[in-house]
């Protein structure tokens, strides 16, 4: 009995712990800079929408969340294209020195390094690219990032693949690239599944790229637009908890559409 | 014979396809790789031996950035700032992540729930979540003020004072992280064999003793893999430190990210900031690689 009750106990411990700052985070969003300011109050006594209207009507919510999606879908899926071939290439073919084994050492070392070290050198490339400020440029460093973690997870998923199924598949006559693509592919769709998710979740999230390279609304994401709101004398509280609402929902909701093959994704490569 | 030589050649043409097929494919992910990350490495290296003024360089420095550094008093300082950020967090995440785990182990009601909801803070964007602890902390409408005041006590100071607003920023990892570790030290729980813990029950062992004996032990090669990435991350992290404090109150939360930061695009010492963060990514990668070995060698014993 007595471990029964620690056990609940516990259990509401750490629900509480988890989810009191979020329940303080919506509630502020909807009280107005008054309430917040000057009277404390512990929940919305007088609950208003305004301060979400005001988001996408006077600090261009709308532009972020768009470029957050087309900057994200894009650079995860070319990411995933290149990755999952590269992965390929070196999960089932010998290449001279040796590669086959080295590729993914070299690229798990670019992976480890982190991504704050070459932030200079970046900015000046897409300065000199003229890129600064622009989809493309977050794209393209977005999806390098993408690139090293798809080749060095899918790697693994296609050598759990046994190689007698494409050659089989060979021997009716598709190709080596046909085989790849109809029979391989499709078998590692799981493993596919769990590398975009977790691709998509770093991308999504990004800010350190995304505060050096991008300047105005045209190409900044949610997190970096969000982080304009802050850090004037005067904080602007109900509308900085709006934007962590906004910023937080489609990541949330994604992340517990997908939660299966997301822990398998975030556990996996240590537990192995 | 026309059409024997062309179905020779289309056979050669396939052979020869395939024998560049690996390169083929490699060649997208690997040009974009090298493009965008191994060229930003090489020219951060050569900006790192450079003296910059208004952007551009304008004297070679060869090693002084990298000598400057043990002298500047700021340096040392947010490299310090950031060891015992990264040691505190990650020890407090590991016993937190571990405790968890081995109480979720059995199966009970609610586990679902629990696990579900420990998902959030860890996807949740950083920027985000530094936004949460904002709210929490700020001295006039911050939750902690609120019910302090709400018990007759007054304003909390915790982004104000250097020593609580670095306690802040480790509870704000801490919250962030440990279901990370949770999740990882779960899955680790739950693949370990069942035949050590059956024998151990018959031979009548105490829950310390299984404990301490068999679960810790065997746990030990996925916990140490935990810590390794956690560190690594935590060494990087940039986002939360700069929606919080900015690095202040003074310097009591500039970890080496945000220094290297404001040295760069603020200072606009190019050069001298390259040097710092090439730095830093050495010290990561040896911390890392050293890590394997260690290991490796757990696992060969």
């Amino acid at each position: 009995m007595s471990t029964r009750l620690a056990r609940i106990l516990t259990t509401l411990f750490v629900l509480a712990t988890v989810l009191l700052p979020i329940y303080w985070l919506v509630s502020t969003s909807l009280k107005s800079n008054r309430e917040i300011t000057q009277e404390g109050t512990l929940y919305p006594h007088v609950p208003t929408l305004a301060n979400y209207v005001r988001l996408f009507t006077e600090k261009q919510f709308g532009s972020y969340l768009t470029n957050s999606l087309v900057v994200t879908f894009v650079s995860v899926a070319i990411a995933l294209v290149a990755g999952a071939m590269g992965a390929y290439a070196i999960a089932r073919f010998r290449l001279p020195l040796a590669m086959e084994g080295k590729v993914g050492l070299f690229l798990l070392t670019l992976r480890i390094i982190p991504p704050v070290v070459i932030l200079i050198p970046v900015y000046l490339l897409m300065l000199s690219l003229g890129l600064l400020d622009t989809w493309l440029g977050l794209i393209v460093t977005y999806t390098a990032f993408n690139v090293t973690f798809c080749v060095w997870m899918m790697e693994s998923f296609f050598r759990e693949i046994p190689v007698d199924l494409e050659e089989a598949a060979m021997v009716d006559g598709d190709s080596r690239f046909g085989a790849f693509r109809r029979i391989t592919l499709p078998l590692a769709a799981p493993g596919l599944a769990a590398t975009a998710i977790f691709a998509v979740l770093v991308t999504f999230n990004e800010f350190l790229f995304a505060l050096a390279l991008t300047a105005t609304p045209r190409a900044m994401t949610m997190p970096r637009g969000t982080a304009t709101l802050i850090g004037r004398i005067d904080t602007d509280w109900a509308s900085m908890a709006a934007a962590g609402v906004i910023g937080a929902l489609p990541i949330v909701f994604f992340a517990l559409l997908v939660q299966r093959h997301l822990v398998r994704g975030l556990t996996m490569g240590a537990v192995k | 014979m026309h059409g024997a030589a062309q179905a020779r050649k289309y056979r050669l043409q396939g052979a020869g396809l395939d024998l560049a097929l690996p390169y083929l494919m490699l060649a997208p992910g690997l040009m974009i790789v090298l493009g965008v990350l191994v060229y930003p490495l090489w020219d951060g290296l050569r900006a790192s031996t450079k003296i910059y003024r208004y952007g551009s360089p304008v004297a070679d420095a060869g090693f002084q950035n990298y000598l400057r550094l043990w002298s500047d008093a700021q340096f040392l300082n947010s490299l310090w700032v950031t060891v015992k950020f990264v040691a505190l967090s990650v020890s407090l995440e590991a016993v937190l992540g571990f405790a968890l785990a081995l109480f979720c182990l059995r199966e009970f009601r609610g586990i679902r729930l629990l696990r579900t909801v420990l998902i959030v803070p860890m996807v949740i964007t950083p920027v985000v979540v530094a936004i949460l602890f904002r709210l929490i902390y700020a001295s006039d409408a911050g939750m902690l003020t609120v019910l302090s005041e709400a018990m007759g006590g007054g304003e909390v100071q915790i982004l104000g004072n250097p020593l609580n607003a670095f306690i802040g920023l480790v509870v704000l990892d801490v919250w962030e992280w440990t279901p990370l570790m949770f999740l990882i030290l779960l899955a680790g729980l739950q693949s370990l064999p069942h035949e050590p813990f059956e024998a151990a029950r018959v031979d009548g062992a105490g829950a310390w003793r299984v404990f301490a004996d068999l679960t810790f032990p065997m746990m030990r090669p996925v916990l140490a893999v935990a810590i390794v990435l956690r560190t690594i991350d935590a060494f990087g992290t940039f986002d939360q430190v700069f929606v919080l404090t900015r690095g202040g109150p003074g310097e009591a939360t500039r970890l080496i990210s945000i220094y290297g930061y404001d040295t760069a695009f603020k200072f606009q010492q190019t050069g001298y900031a390259a040097a710092l963060f090439v730095t830093i990514g050495l010290v990561v990668l040896a911390l890392a690689f050293s890590a394997i070995r260690l290991l490796r060698r757990i696992d060969a014993s």
